[in-house]
């Protein structure tokens, strides 16, 4: 808890790892393509997917933010092999369950997949993009974007203006 | 001035709450309010939450307690964050005078 100053950590936000308007009929697809693209890319092992999909069911990610559902599916350090993010936004969105209460439904329109492999040692990055939650300007860039850049760059953005303003 | 002790429960115990646990802690400083915080995973809330004032999860929190229980959601989203710090902080003051006055 003591640690909230902003060490620089090699946090990967790739376009080999973003997927635009991506047509999937549930989550566990897509969840499954992301994880696919995190393992391929060399940042989690090949228990990372099957992980991520077991702790959705008991401790869903859905989160009803302003702008857009949003869903942060994780899972323990040991599936991760290097800390990155992985994003997709939706051609229609998608059912998850809401963190804390996993009997309610979020329409999903943005997945955000994070491959943590120590929490203390990336919070201070992991917390500028959970930040994007409540930037409504940065999340509806994301929502609307075209474009794996788009993307990467709304994400890039988001996380500089937190940066200078000290967060 | 008693430091009122805060619980911040994750379902595995990693990043979200500490997010949580951050935002929370620069609000009540706002409010010239210095607590204690800790997080911990949901499995091991049953064998701490004795020790605390005050739980604030983003987890379903099944262990039965008399104590005051916040969901740390708003912190997260941005939604409806304000009138949850309202809630706590006035929970917080509550506290901190009650502890006082039994001393």
């Amino acid at each position: 808890m003591d640690n909230m100053d902003n060490t620089a950590v090699d946090f990967a936000i790739d376009e080999k790892m973003i997927l635009v308007k991506e047509s999937i009929k549930t989550r566990e697809e897509i969840i499954r393509k992301l994880g696919g693209l995190l393992f391929e890319n060399g940042y989690v092992k090949d228990t990372y997917t099957q992980a991520v999909l077991n702790r959705e069911i008991t401790y869903p990610t859905g989160l009803p933010a302003r702008v857009a559902g949003v869903a942060v599916p994780h899972t323990d350090t040991e599936h991760v092999i290097k800390p990155a993010i992985a994003i997709a936004t939706l051609a229609s969105p998608t059912t998850f369950y809401m963190m804390g209460s996993p009997d309610v439904e979020v329409k999903v329109e943005i997945i955000i997949m994070l491959a943590i492999h120590d929490a203390k040692l990336v919070i201070p990055v992991l917390r500028k993009i959970i930040f994007i939650l409540e930037d409504d300007a940065a999340l509806t860039k994301i929502k609307e974007a075209k474009t794996k850049s788009e993307i990467k760059q709304a994400m890039l953005d988001h996380i500089k203006s937190l940066s200078e303003k000290g967060k | 001035m008693y430091k009122v002790k805060i619980i911040v429960v994750c379902g595995s115990g990693v990043a979200m709450a500490m997010h949580a646990a951050f935002k929370l802690r620069e609000a009540l400083e706002k409010e010239k309010l210095y607590v204690h915080i800790d997080g911990t995973g949901n499995n091991e809330l049953a064998s701490r939450i004795g020790s605390y004032d005050m739980v604030v999860s983003n987890a379903q929190v099944t262990v039965k307690t008399d104590k005051p229980v916040f969901s740390a959601i708003p912190l997260i989203t941005g939604v409806g964050e304000k009138e949850l710090l309202a809630q706590i902080v006035a929970k917080v003051k509550e506290i901190q005078e009650a502890k006082n006055g039994a001393k």
